[in-house]
Formats: C-alpha cells, structure tokens, sequence
C-alpha cells in the first residue's frame, strides 16, 4: 500500500510531505488544518502525488462520501468567495456605462438641435425617421442609466444610500475605481470633479494673488448641496464628504449597508437649513 | 400524445426519437441548466451548445463508466458538465476553470449536483490543486487555448491513471489562428503521440467549424 512505502521514505525529506486540502500528510501522518478553506487554497505540491488525495482522506473523515461531501462544501464555499471578490471589479462596468451615458446626452442633445433646424425648414419622410432614430437613442440611454443604478446600488449600497446611484457612479468615475475613492480622504472625495478650479486657485495663490478655493465638486449636485445658501455649502459638503469617504470603505471592504450614515447626512442638512 | 422511441447510447444517455426527429438527451431528475428542452425525465443535449454532444451525435461514443472521476478543464457556465454529472451519477467531477464570470453560473449547478467539486484555478499550474483532485479516470479539456496541449500533459501527468483517457476539444482558430486547420490537427495529433496513445481523431463538423475530437489514452 502506499502507506507503508511512504513510511520507508523512498522519496526523499522533501517527497514523503504533501499538502492535501484538509491537512498535511508527512510519514504517512495526517495533521489536519484548523481552516480547511485556507488549506483548500493552499495544497501546492511541486510533483504529482503518489496516491490520491480522497484515499487518505478516507481515513480522516471516515468514509468516501463523507470525504466527498466535505470537500465539495469547501469547495464551494472557496469558490463563492473568490467570485464575490470579483463581482468587486463590476465598478469597473459601472465606469464605462457612465461614460457611454455622457456620450450617449452629448450625441443626442446634438441630434435634437439639428432635427429642429430640419423640422423649421421641412418636414419630410426623412424628418421622420431621424426623429424616430432620437427616440431609439433616448430608450438606450434609459436602458442605460437602468442599469447604472442596478450595478452601483448593488457594489456601493453605502454611497447609493446617501447620494444617490448617478452622483455615486460619478464619484467612482473620477476616482477610477471603488477601490481608489475608498483609499481616498474625505477632502480629496469632497472635491472630486472640481479639480480644474482647484489647481486654478493653487497656481494663484503660488503668485500670491488672492484665490478662491472650490468647495465642492461632483457633490454639488446633490440635492443637500445646492439647495443650501451659498455660505453653508461649504459645511455640508464637508460633511458629506466625510460620510462619502466613509461609506466608500465600508463598500469597498464589508459590503454591508450602514443606514446610520445616510441618516446622519440628512440630519446635518436638517440642521444647516435652519 | 406524440410517439417517442428511445435508444440508450451510454449510461443514462438516449437518443430519443420523436416523430422522426433525433434528439440526444440525458436522463436526469434535475431541472434544466441553460435553458434546454425537458422531455419527461430527459434533458435535450444540444449539438451545438457542447462538444461532447456534437461527438456523440457522429456516433463516436467513449465509454464512460457511470462510477468513474473525470477532471474536467474548461468547464465554463457548465453546459457540457451539468450532462457529464449525468452520466457519471456515482463517479466525481473535478471541474476547473479559469475565469470568475462564467462560474458564478457554473455555481449554481455544483450547488445542485452531489458530484461535482468546483475549482476556480489555472489550468496550465495543475501543482496549485495537486492536494485536492484524485487519479481520474479520464481528463476531458475544452479550453481554447493556445497552449491547449500543453495543458493537457501537465494535467496529465499529475492526474491521469495508468490506461486512463483523455478527451481533447480542439478548436484550431484558438491554437494558430493562421495556419490552415488540418495542419493544426496534425501538429496537435503528432504532439499528443509522443505521450499517449491516440484511440481516434474526429472532425466535430457539422456542429462546430474546425474542431476536432482527440481521444487518448495513456
């Protein structure tokens, strides 16, 4: 039997020692890990083994399908992690629907103010279809901001709660990706998007000329920004940003929602409009 | 109720006659996987949707025992796999593939399926699952890969028994894109004899345009 070779050690010190999913095998002597999904991800062998792993594991858990049953829970449970973990990169699709969306406002805002000039001179067969063609491109981007909404609501649940799917997929936009707006600080978060005005007012104040520095960007849009008086922006918007930049990494890293952040966002809104 | 003869080819795999239409199909009590056909307890196995099916149906059937362990390399949304754990309802699949989008789907049936254990790895690195995959009986590989036969040895060599078999699925636009395809065929063939014995070669036309079948054994 392959036991007792292995216990003559035929092979070798570095060959009588193989790393199984559920343990180490060495001398024919089965350690069993104390994670086996750790150890599932980690039985790198450098040469085939001499036996099969399940005949070993026979042993350890008793009977073939015991041994089955277990391995496939294992694997299973590895294999949906590592798929979560990618389901993170969906910021990435998120991004480049964003884009398309921008595209897809200037082209058909172009487009509407050609086809008015045209209707203004002559309304023809061509008119018509042109037309139609606006309108096919109106249920894209429909389509589109759909589906913006559905993947950024599902990969940062935390920024959608407080700012909404369309402001959160413009932040990762101008990040890059979830993964840099949650290595981010609030401060950078806050004025993601007014970047030009911000390195304007920087090489002012190089030449120390009197500068005036943005206090928000994409932000802005929000509802909570703009609606409040000139001078009590700033605040919210700091405000924000702090929740943003904490919202991003609890996206990033847990996943989970925390409504108590949304919640504190609107109560500082509260309290500035007063 | 229409006529439905029934013609078991393989361990729980039929070719049903249906007035006159041929249908290959696994028996199986599990709901449909891809969106195929249900006919009472068979599942339609499409031609065109699996290489092992299209082989099938140009009558080329391996015989694959029902008890047997089949690494699977390639194994995608799973397709192909959810009628292989038909077939060896009380053998193992151990189903490797490469890249996390399809197998979220491929998921869904190990979930489902008692016999197969799901591994998301590098095919071309069998060491990094040397610890969790047994001697099998047969290697089945559907890759499209370049490095496709290379592949294939490795896996080979860490996992295939003594007179064990191989199915290779070779897609020639996949391995060099250039060449004309026969001349693949032929690369690939002489590369595989120099390990294994080569059982058959079959052109996999009408159901897929320059793919081959190559049956091994070692």
């Amino acid at each position: 039997m392959w036991f007792s070779k292995l216990s003559q050690g035929t092979g070798g010190p570095t060959l009588s020692e193989y790393r199984l999913w559920f343990g180490i095998v060495k001398n024919g002597k089965i350690t069993p890990s104390d994670d086996f999904k750790k150890s599932f991800q980690n039985c790198e062998n450098a040469e085939p083994l001499p036996f099969s792993p399940s005949e070993v594991g026979i042993k350890h858990f008793g009977s073939l399908d015991a041994y089955f049953s277990a391995l496939r829970k294992v694997a299973i449970d590895v294999v949906k992690k590592i798929i979560e973990h990618e389901l993170k990169r969906e910021d990435r699709y998120a991004v480049l629907l964003l884009k398309s969306l921008d595209e897809l406002n200037e082209t058909i805002n172009l487009l509407e103010e050609k086809l008015r000039d045209l209707e203004e001179v002559k309304v023809s067969e061509v008119t018509e279809s042109f037309r139609d063609r606006i309108a096919e491109l109106k249920r894209l981007r429909r389509d589109v901001e759909k589906e913006i909404e559905a993947i950024v609501s599902k990969i940062a649940p935390n920024l959608t709660e407080i700012v909404g799917a369309v402001i959160a997929a413009r932040l990762l936009e101008k990040a890059g990706s979830l993964k840099r707006l949650a290595e981010m600080p609030a401060s950078a978060i806050q004025l993601l998007g007014a970047e030009k005005s911000l390195y304007k007012a920087l090489n002012r104040m190089k030449k120390g000329k009197p500068a005036r520095f943005p206090k928000h960007g994409v932000i802005f849009q929000h509802p909570f920004v703009r609606t409040l008086p000139k001078a009590k922006r700033g605040k919210m918007a700091r405000f924000m940003a702090a929740k943003l930049a904490i919202a991003a990494r609890l996206d990033y890293f847990s996943g989970e929602l925390n409504e108590e952040l949304a919640e504190a966002v609107r109560k500082r809104y509260e309290q500035l409009r007063r | 109720m229409d006529r439905m003869k029934v013609k078991e080819v393989l361990h729980n795999v039929v070719l049903l006659d249906r007035n006159g239409r041929k249908i290959l199909a696994t028996k199986s009590r599990y709901a449909p996987h891809y969106g195929e056909k249900k006919y009472g307890e068979f599942r339609e196995w499409m031609a065109s949707r699996s290489k092992l099916a299209a082989l099938i149906l140009k009558e080329y059937v391996p015989e694959i025992k029902e008890d047997w362990k089949i690494l699977y390399l390639g194994a995608a949304s799973g397709t192909t796999v959810s009628h292989f754990a038909d077939i060896v309802e009380k053998g193992v699949i151990f189903a490797v593939e490469y890249s996390a989008k399809p197998f979220s789907k491929f998921l869904e049936l190990a979930m489902e399926r008692k016999n197969i254990i799901p591994i998301l790895a590098n095919a071309l690195q069998p060491w990094k699952y040397s610890g969790i995959v047994d001697k099998v009986d047969m290697i089945y590989q559907d890759v499209a890969h370049p490095e496709q036969v290379e592949i294939f040895e490795r896996n080979a060599d860490f996992f295939l028994k003594k007179r064990g078999e191989g199915l290779i699925m070779v897609k020639a636009r996949s391995i060099d894109s250039t060449a004309e395809p026969k001349e693949v065929f032929t690369r690939v063939k002489q590369r595989l004899q120099s390990k294994f014995r080569v059982l058959a070669v079959i052109d996999l036309e009408p159901y897929h345009k320059d793919h081959v079948a190559i049956h091994i054994q070692r």
